[in-house]
């Protein structure tokens, strides 16, 4: 048992490498998550101004952060398998690697990729629209969840997208009943980082926020790992 | 390698909508021989190769192989050919030796053994995939296929833009690997002058 999981773990991460190295070398992904993230983040700073000093809008922050994140990142994600698939390297992958440490290698690459957009991406917002952070730690459980999640159920939309002849309406067909409970809680944790709850913490709205997204991002990282072997093979 | 290792297709059926691509093919291959496949473009050996490599399920029929005196299921056959197709394809921003050393490293097979094959290929291993000419790639796609010494070789066209000298490479190779008891089933729509043909299947006829 133990021989597989290190087979397994050597195979997710020698992939995990080379999708990045193949990445620094092409900047497709990062060039189009980027160039999205910054550009509404200017355009919403420039038409909202210091958003964060009035209490009238600060409510609206934590939507437009994650609707910033969602869009970059469905700008650039989905292109992992499709790229495979449109390459014929897809059968080269097929034929050398297991399934799970496809997903896997995929999914840490894409994980890692929306973490290093959100390093960019969130303090230029705190700073841009000038947002008050009551509760630090809230934010960075706020962004590694719901980047987890947001890669995870990437990772698997992607390969289902990468399999079908009509790629470009169903990656947002199938994105949306999916990520929408995400984005939910994420705002919510998002929310309560800056607006930190009085209400005790049994019912503290961004403590049960945290919990439904650590539930989503296993449940949706286990139904990765189930589902994967049945689409990427035949 | 087992004396009784083998490959046998019976009866595979795949149809691509209405076309029916294999109607009822058998055949059968044993270590150390080498089945050739021939037969005019479209009746169905690219189809037969990639049922057998495990990227393409037969609507029906039985495909039964044993590598080292036990039979093994898809996965494991998926994972243990050795593939050369017109349509696969490398990483075209890695170089030739980064794109063996990735599959290597997947396969857990010492990096060594692709230096070695590109090195007798006569590759440029510094070279990008993308830059390789299509003779070169070809050899690339050897060199690919040979990488963890596979029992079972699944080879469509194998021959493909190959000059005189990487034929002969390429050939002693695939003589090399059915010595030590690996089975080779090649696809080609020509009769090939090819050695070591212990059996042949024409399709579509």
């Amino acid at each position: 048992m133990w021989r597989d999981a290190s087979r397994w773990a050597a195979e997710s991460y020698a992939l995990f490498v080379k999708e990045w190295r193949t990445e620094w070398r092409t900047r497709h992904a990062l060039s189009t998550v980027a160039l999205f993230a910054f550009t509404t983040l200017v355009v919403t700073s420039f038409t909202l101004g210091p958003a964060g000093t009035g209490s009238a809008m600060r409510p609206v922050l934590p939507i437009i952060l994650w609707v910033i994140l969602l869009f970059a990142s469905t700008a650039g994600l989905p292109r992992s398998f499709v790229h495979e698939e449109e390459t014929g390297t897809a059968a080269a992958l097929r034929l050398s690697a297991g399934p799970f440490a496809v997903f896997a290698g995929k999914f840490f690459y894409n994980l890692t990729l929306l973490l290093a957009l959100e390093v960019m991406i969130v303090p230029l917002f705190l700073v841009l629209l000038q947002v008050p952070v009551a509760d630090p730690m809230r934010l960075m459980l706020a962004m590694l969840t719901g980047g987890w999640g947001l890669a995870a159920a990437s990772t698997l939309i992607a390969a289902m997208v990468g399999q079908t002849q009509n790629r470009g309406p169903l990656f947002a067909v199938l994105a949306f009943p999916l990520l929408l409970p995400l984005v939910i809680f994420a705002v919510r944790l998002t929310w309560s980082a800056i607006e930190p709850s009085t209400a005790p913490l049994a019912v503290d709205p961004g403590l049960m926020a945290l919990r439904l997204l650590l539930l989503y991002d296993g449940s949706v990282t286990v139904a990765g790992l189930m589902l994967f072997p049945v689409i990427w093979n035949p | 390698m087992h004396d009784d290792d083998h490959l046998r297709f019976t009866d595979l059926i795949r149809t691509f909508g209405r076309l029916r691509v294999l109607d009822g093919v058998s055949g059968t291959v044993s270590a150390g021989e080498l089945l050739l496949v021939t037969g005019a473009n479209g009746s169905g050996k690219s189809t037969l190769l990639r049922c057998l490599a495990g990227l393409l399920n037969p609507q029906s029929g039985e495909i039964v192989c044993r590598i080292d005196g036990e039979e093994v299921d898809i996965e494991t056959r998926r994972r243990t050919v050795g593939w050369i197709a017109p349509d696969l394809a490398f990483y075209g921003v890695l170089s030739a030796i980064e794109n063996l050393n990735f599959f290597a490293k997947l396969r857990g097979v010492d990096p060594a053994r692709g230096s070695a094959l590109l090195k007798r290929m006569g590759l440029p291993p510094g070279r990008a995939a993308a830059a390789l000419s299509s003779g070169m790639r070809q050899r690339l796609r050897w060199a690919f296929a040979l990488l963890h010494r596979p029992p079972i070789l699944l080879l469509d066209e194998p021959l493909q833009n190959l000059d005189a000298p990487g034929r002969a490479v390429v050939l002693e190779l695939l003589g090399e690997a059915l010595d030590y008891g690996a089975l080779a089933v090649v696809a080609n729509p020509d009769p090939l002058e090819m050695p070591h043909v212990a059996r042949r299947l024409t399709l579509g006829g």
